[in-house]
């Protein structure tokens, strides 16, 4: 009945032409479950994704954002961009992998305006810094907010004064809402 | 008495001098939820804007990576909270994206039913919302009678009205009641007659025209930079549609129309909603008409008898099933390792799930590519050169929904 699958929704044709126009800073393109993505070296993704843009008509910028591939990983940060062909629909994924220790990519707001929020957004949830962003602040965490959340070691309730009172995630049996580690002194701190 | 036209009074060359700072919002009635502007005005002209969003951040991403597969369907309710139905579907097409899994036949109906009711619902409240705050009530009475009848609809499909968790990885949570084709049918027959009401309030109205034609005009170019999806990136004249680029769920099958703005201004994107709603109920007439029969979860293969829950009549009085329920959902559904995208039509533009996964039974990277994200952020471009008053219009036309553009 149906005569289209999901699983031709990415462009192999495209990936390989972006391979073929940056040999030596790009691996060759991967499709999997119909997704095509091109691994980019940091310092050239910019300049990859504005071939994509100028040459090969990916000009709808969808998606940009961070994901963490777990804390004994090195490198540890994704970068991804998702980017659709107008003319065909079709998408391009270009992916650039970050050091676990101060993870930084060049920012993208000079090819899309629009991924200024993106590129917020990744610094508040993985702290990967956006070299060249014209203002790289938090945007949905609060300003005072001390970690980056989304990377794998931020526990889910949250740490400190962020944690989440206690009767939230189980019990509160000694009323203090899950305050009592901050109020307290640690016990080691207390022997010496 | 002195003439007034005759003082000779003293204006300021610096007009800037006088530039005030106004934050608008997030409590504003015109910012629907909690968006917050920061204003600078120069008089009651907007010289700067900065959206300022957040407020209702609930770390959907990260729980995303703590919950298993089917669990997960209800958080994706709370994203666009206008449209959950919507949302529904394109969280399960992306999973069964991500497994190699597809619905049967009669699921993927049924979830284009559910999707194009809940872009009718959602741009009814969009457009009565819009009338209102540019001072239009009775649009807004009117267009909730037809949303009413909506989530009449919807509360037949699911048992709820606005959390509906319909979907699941693999089919629907249950099948249709015999009921449903004959009522949808009786909505489907009215409902082109309801839109020419409105559009009798408003499409030729002087107020509505002088509030919106040539206000808040978008370029093709700040639509493709700033990402605009939807009837946001149609209005500036963008024939860009999901459902025709990348077909999924069927909708290759459906004849339809895609409507286009010519100037990108809020006429334009309040004109394209009015037509994708008549569009949509004709998308409902063919989907009903051509209702193919079968189960609604997919039975195919042992692959998908072991990740797809049974039917859940059957799990009430049979053994062999609530065995089958309960290792599914204890044990989850083991996804291949990999990463995918899907992105859905969804009201506001395109709803993106990206998910990764290491083979576990859970997400290692949950994300969510919310269509208001993107459209909010070119308000700080659009905004500037407008008038205070201008503001509401504009916002309106955009049509946002916090619930997903803070996650």
């Amino acid at each position: 009945m149906s005569t289209r699958t999901l699983m031709d929704h990415g462009d192999p044709a495209a990936g390989a032409a972006l391979h073929a126009a940056f040999p030596a800073v790009t691996d060759a393109p991967v499709t999997w479950h119909g997704d095509v993505t091109v691994q980019v070296q940091p310092a050239h993704e910019a300049a990859v994704i504005r071939h994509a843009k100028d040459k090969l008509g990916f000009e709808l910028f969808v998606d940009r954002f961070g994901a963490d591939r777990g804390e004994d990983a090195d490198p540890r940060f994704d970068v991804i961009t998702i980017l659709t062909n107008l003319q065909s629909g079709k998408r391009l994924h270009v992916r650039t992998t970050l050091p676990a220790l101060d993870p930084v990519c060049p920012t993208l707001v000079h090819v899309f305006r629009g991924a200024d929020w993106f590129e917020r957004e990744a610094w508040d949830m993985y702290g990967i810094r956006f070299e060249g962003h014209p203002d790289l602040r938090r945007i949905l965490m609060p300003d005072i907010f001390p970690d980056f959340p989304l990377r794998k070691e931020y526990p889910m309730e949250g740490l400190g004064a962020f944690a989440a009172p206690r009767r939230a995630i189980g019990g509160n049996k000694d009323a203090t809402d899950g305050h009592v580690a901050i109020i307290k002194s640690p016990p080691a701190e207390a022997a010496r | 008495m002195t003439d007034a036209r005759t003082l000779d009074v003293e204006v300021g060359d610096d007009r800037r001098a006088e530039a005030m700072m106004i934050n608008m919002g997030p409590q504003h009635p015109s910012t629907h939820g909690v968006l917050r502007l920061v204003l600078e005005l120069d008089g009651e002209v907007i010289v700067k804007a900065d959206p300022v969003i957040g407020y209702l951040h609930r770390g959907k991403e990260k729980i995303g990576e703590a919950l298993t597969w089917n669990q997960y369907v209800p958080y994706t309710d709370r994203l666009d909270y206008l449209a959950p139905l919507a949302n529904n579907v394109a969280y399960a097409v992306a999973c069964e994206k991500l497994m190699g899994l597809e619905a049967p036949p009669r699921a993927q109906a049924i979830r284009v039913i559910c999707a194009e009711l809940a872009r009718i619902s959602a741009h009814l409240l969009g457009l009565g919302a819009y009338a209102m705050d540019l001072g239009a009530m009775t649009v807004f009475l009117w267009t909730f009678r037809e949303r009413e009848a909506i989530y009449s609809l919807i509360e037949r499909i699911c048992g709820a009205r606005f959390t509906t968790s319909y979907t699941r990885v693999g089919g629907l949570e249950r099948d249709l009641p015999a009921d449903f084709p004959a009522k949808l049918d009786a909505f489907v027959k009215e409902f082109p007659g309801r839109v020419d009401e409105y559009e009798g309030l408003l499409s030729r109205n002087k107020i509505w025209i002088k509030r919106t034609q040539g206000v808040g005009v978008i370029s093709k170019e700040q639509a493709l930079q700033y990402g605009l999806t939807g009837p946001n990136l149609r209005g500036s004249g963008i024939d860009f549609d999901q459902r025709k680029a990348n077909p999924y769920c069927g909708y290759e099958q459906y004849e339809f129309e895609v409507p286009i703005g010519s100037v990108g201004d809020c006429y334009d994107r309040y004109m394209c909603r009015v037509i994708e709603m008549r569009e949509s109920a004709r998308i409902l007439r063919q989907a009903l008409d051509t209702l193919p029969a079968g189960p609604v979860l997919n039975r195919e293969s042992t692959d998908a008898l072991k990740s797809v829950l049974p039917e859940k009549e059957k799990v009430l009085t049979n053994m062999e099933a609530l065995i089958h329920q309960f290792m599914v959902t204890t044990d989850s559904i083991n996804a291949p390792v990999g990463e995918t995208y899907f992105g859905h039509e969804n009201p506001k533009g395109e709803l993106g799930f990206f998910l990764r996964s290491d083979g576990g039974l859970r997400a290692d990277r949950m994300r969510i590519r919310a269509p208001s994200f993107a459209n909010l952020q070119v308000l700080r471009e659009v905004l500037p050169g407008h008038m205070v008053a201008d503001v509401m219009a504009i916002l309106g036309s955009i049509d946002f929904v916090m619930g997903e553009c803070d996650r």
